[in-house]
């Protein structure tokens, strides 16, 4: 049997662990140290003999994965964004941001939902996580919306689609992931959320607002309130403003020198938040349990990310995705047909994954042959098949798979930031959440179809650094 | 025979000799003997010793800098000013070191045989700015340099800065860094020349020493004319290495003009003194080494004498 | 997102061990949270020095690639004391009684398995580190400084065995559940519908508001 097909096998057995309700970062890791048994011991030719040697040569390569692959400074950024989110609650900065939306936006059609939109927008700017978005403003949006006669349904709907942005918008746990599996600047990649970020929060503002327009009694414009009051609304939501001003001139300046690197920026900006979490009156008590929490997560993270590898690293002995890469370029199909076959591939993937054990699992193989459809990881934009540079095509295809991951947050069956949503509004079952979060559905259709057609909506930033 | 050969980032002049080698060993020995060349899918490029020792594949190349503790003897080789001007003179004075008994020694605790090195020029600077070609002008000069290198930089009163080699054309086109020592084919793969003003040519302050080695059992395990294949094509791929990065270095000069970098010229006064200031670098390093019982003069005298009668030869 | 576990609790001897070795896993858990915030002030010592005073922290890259292990592995065992590694819960969460509880230990049996081999890898990939012989017992040291790279090497076999205990007491916690068919057995993380985790996760976020 050969190493391919050794390959094949043990990710087949990997799924039906994954299915059975292992849990996920173990499934890889055992998947992963099974296979390097196997593949090893192939090597000797099944000699029953050498069996005891290669389970020594697996059990210390993998040994050697849970140390060697989280001690990097690029993977440092993770525990930094989430322990952001966590200090951010303390600071107060999620009322404050809702309320300023609130008074600046709400005057539109449907214009309460469209101010929730806006502030989950704002919140993803200092969150580096969707789900703890999603929960922050459904407990914070969803009440408003309910007081001036919105569907309860499309209320949670709305809180749901916009945690996603939390994601796409810099800072992002999800996006260094990517950029770091790839092995592609974090900076660059942060920088291209940005736009695509942005421009999702307008196509559901421009949904919400096409749809107020069609359905009567859909849910009132907010009106009446003062410039006064517009403008007494900004500071206490000003924080936000100076941690992304502060995050986006470590990673790019406009004026001159940027003052840091990406990693160092996430740093500075955490600290920002914690003094202000001081000011607003955080016990110790309280930092202790955002420590716990924080490390709880990240390790979640973390797990998953060095099982993952474990699985990786078998592959790599086993050369499965170099056999893959040169099969989806033997192909005789156009690339970008190719390429769309792969989005809806995670969209069917991401129905019963986590987005980030999908990215691990899927790019090692998956992104190599992207590259190769494209011509190359280091091909010119003039001989490429997408019109772009191999380290821009890096980019382009890690916006629109992390979009792919984001999207798979609130779609059944197991979206999880619809669970999460139903589990704030216990007068909300998962099913109303699913319900209305639909619409959202076509304005990520939209978002993702305009994002392949148009990559400059995605590059334009990183090109300008 | 099938090896799995452990190396790190993409294919360039850096690991031209390891295809070189299995090119060569495929064609000698009618196919019997070939070599899986794996960038990056079986290892971390600071964890190569780890997986030859492991038995995990059976050759892989590495850095002595990226881990002195586990290879202490051949970090002598990147001594700041040793004073190696080319590529021959490079591989001469590898190729002695790595056949020293003490230094054979230390790599067998890692199950490991050295089979060749893989020759870099010296690691000279780009800087963005105005050009520094004196020694008060690298006063507070932020410099990417590890090792060796960054403790000379620091006894002129530059400060190294830490970060991974991915990393540096962000920290510099951002200002962390002035400037980064590298190799030319580093500073065009990384970028590094792309925001630069200017390169010293002469400041030649070091290098990095990245043998390739091989498994002992796997090596042992090999059939005669397989041992015979292998041995004879180490030279033939070096030959290869030196030829493929001398056509690199050619053409290094119109990549400067190209980008509009100044070549820097430092003045025979300034370089003889950054070298004197390095000198208790090297006293350091024999002293430490010597201590951890290691032939640390006996290495540091073979480098020289090494050099000389490379020189004499020429 | 981590999952909130309901672990149930009573007087008997396993309850007591799990409690027991909580207490050890929550003080982990919070050296990693810790690390996480210490991360935290060194980039701001690291800048502030670069800005301030052209004197960047020496070895940045070295701290922090030693500090990782610590924020990223150390408290692995109090995620899965809480059942917050997450998993797809489509078919166990349709499974009930002695079904539901086979379907875990067997799940678990196959954790164990894995870490208990990692316990093993991991603590060669230390030894290969470690060297009673060498100044600061060194056999691996960081790029800039020349930290050795034991300590953080060490960690992960000294997190994974805490692991190892943990998983052998919920492999007791369900085996007991399997054989004496219980309801809601104590000391292991039980299935909580989606809606039952995310009603907790939300529980938690009110807790931070203010
Ligand atoms: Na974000
Ligand atoms: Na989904």
């Amino acid at each position: 049997m050969s190493t391919i097909e050794i390959g094949l096998w043990v990710t087949g057995g990997l799924m039906v662990m994954v299915v059975l309700g292992m849990r996920v970062a173990f499934a890889a890791g055992l998947a992963g140290l099974l296979g390097l048994v196997w593949v090893f011991w192939s090597k000797r030719s099944y000699d029953p003999e050498m069996l005891g040697w290669a389970v020594g040569v697996a059990v210390k390569t993998a040994g050697q994965v849970p140390h060697s692959k989280v001690s990097s400074q690029a993977l440092s950024l993770i525990p930094t964004f989430i322990l952001i989110g966590y200090l951010a609650y303390y600071a107060g900065l999620t009322r404050a941001l809702f309320e300023a939306a609130k008074r600046w936006v709400a005057w539109v059609p449907g214009g309460l939902a469209v101010s929730t939109v806006f502030a989950t927008a704002g919140f993803a700017a200092v969150s580096g996580a969707s789900v703890a978005t999603a929960a922050v403003f459904a407990r914070i949006g969803i009440p408003e919306m309910l007081k001036v006669g919105y569907d309860k349904r499309f209320a949670a709907g709305v809180v749901a689609a916009g945690g996603t942005l939390a994601s796409l918008i810099p800072p992002s746990a999800i996006l260094v992931i990517y950029a770091i599996i790839v092995e592609q600047d974090v900076g660059k990649l942060l920088l291209a959320g940005f736009l695509p970020g942005v421009f999702s929060a307008f196509v559901y503002a421009a949904l919400i607002i096409g749809l107020a327009l069609t359905i009567k009694g859909f849910g009132p414009p907010v009106t009446g309130f003062t410039w006064r009051q517009r403008f007494a609304a900004l500071p206490p939501a000003l924080p936000i403003v100076a941690v992304v001003v502060i995050i986006i001139f470590f990673v790019y300046n406009p004026f001159g020198d940027a003052w840091g690197t990406p990693t160092e920026g996430g740093a500075v900006g955490a600290f920002i938040v914690f003094v202000m979490a001081l000011i607003h009156g955080m016990r110790l008590r309280e930092l202790k349990d955002a420590l716990i929490e924080t490390a709880k997560l990240s390790i979640m993270i973390f797990t998953i990310i060095w099982g993952v590898l474990i699985y990786v690293r078998f592959l790599g002995f086993a050369d499965l995705p170099s056999a893959f890469a040169d099969w989806i370029t033997s192909l005789h199909y156009s690339p970008m047909l190719i390429l769309v076959c792969i989005l809806l591939a995670y969209a069917v993937l991401g129905m019963f994954m986590d987005a980030i054990g999908m990215l691990l699992l899927t790019l090692p193989v998956v992104y190599p042959a992207v590259m190769a459809l494209n011509g190359g990881e280091m091909v010119s934009a003039a001989d490429s098949t997408f019109g772009m540079s191999g380290p821009m095509c890096a980019v382009w295809f890690g916006i629109l798979v992390v979009k792919m991951a984001e999207f798979c947050l609130i779609t059944p069956p197991i979206g999880l930031n619809c669970f999460v949503v139903a589990g704030v509004r216990p007068d909300l079952s998962v099913q109303d959440v699913f319900r209305g979060v639909m619409p959202f559905f076509i304005a990520d259709a939209v978002t993702i179809a305009l994002l392949v057609s148009f990559p400059a909506i995605v590059l334009w930033l990183p090109s300008l650094a | 025979t099938e090896w799995n050969v452990s190396v790190w980032g993409k294919r360039r002049a850096f690991t031209e000799h390891i295809h070189k080698l299995a090119e060569l060993v495929e064609e000698k020995t009618d196919g019997e003997f070939t070599m899986n060349i794996s960038y990056g899918g079986l290892s971390n490029n600071r964890e190569n010793l780890d997986g030859i020792s492991i038995g995990a594949f059976e050759m892989a190349q590495f850095c002595a800098g990226y881990h002195p503790d586990k290879n202490r003897a051949i970090t002598v080789l990147e001594l700041p000013f040793l004073g190696v001007s080319n590529l021959d003179e490079e591989v001469a004075v590898s190729h002695a070191v790595y056949e020293h008994p003490a230094v054979a020694e230390e790599m067998a605790g890692w199950n490991a045989m050295l089979v060749m090195t893989s020759p870099m020029p010296q690691y000279n600077i780009v800087g963005t700015g105005d050009p520094r070609a004196t020694l008060d002008s690298f006063d507070g000069m932020r410099v990417r340099a590890t090792g060796g290198l960054g403790e000379a930089f620091a006894a002129v009163g530059a400060v190294p800065t830490s970060m991974t080699a991915s990393e540096v054309y962000q920290a510099m086109e951002s200002g962390v860094i002035d400037t980064a020592a590298f190799a030319q084919h580093a500073h065009l793969s990384f970028g590094t020349i792309n925001e630069a003003d200017w390169w010293t040519a002469n400041l030649n302050p070091g290098t990095v020493n990245c043998p390739v080695v091989a498994n002992i059992d796997a090596y042992e395990a090999l059939s005669d004319a397989e041992k015979e294949a292998f041995d004879s094509s180490v030279p033939e791929a070096i030959d290869h290495y030196l030829a493929n990065y001398g056509e690199l270095l050619d053409r290094w000069d119109s990549v400067l003009e190209e980008k509009g970098v100044e070549k820097v010229m430092i003045s025979d006064e300034e370089l003889a003194e950054f070298k004197s200031v390095a000198d208790p670098i090297h006293d350091q390093w024999i002293e430490d080494m010597g201590a951890q019982g290691l032939p640390a003069r006996e290495l540091y005298d073979l480098v020289n004498d090494t050099l000389d009668e490379q020189r004499a030869s020429n | 997102m981590a999952g909130q576990s309901a672990v149930l609790e009573d007087g008997s001897t396993l309850s007591r061990m799990d409690r027991g070795l909580e207490h050890l896993e929550r003080l982990l858990a919070f050296l990693s949270g810790l690390g996480a915030f210490a991360l935290m002030f060194l980039a701001v010592i690291s800048v502030g020095g670069r800005t301030f005073f052209n004197q960047p922290l020496p070895g940045y890259v070295d701290w922090i690639e030693t500090a990782m292990p610590l924020i990223a592995i150390l408290g692995i065992s109090y995620v899965q004391r809480q059942g917050g590694h997450i998993r797809m819960d489509i078919v166990v969460g349709k499974l009930k009684g002695r079904a539901l509880w086979a379907a875990e230990w067997i799940t678990t049996f196959g954790i164990l398995v894995l870490i208990a081999a990692l316990v093993w890898g991991s603590w060669a990939h230390f030894q290969r580190s470690f060297d009673m012989g060498a100044p600061l017992w060194s056999r691996d040291s960081t790029i800039d400084l020349g930290l050795p790279i034991w300590p953080a090497k060490l960690i992960v076999p000294v997190a994974f065995s805490v692991m190892c205990l943990r998983l052998v007491l919920q492999l007791w916690g369900y085996g007991r559940a399997l054989v004496l068919g219980l309801e809601a057995p104590v000391a292991v993380p039980l299935v909580q519908s989606a809606a039952e985790q995310a009603a907790a996760e939300a529980e938690q976020m009110q807790g931070h508001e203010q």
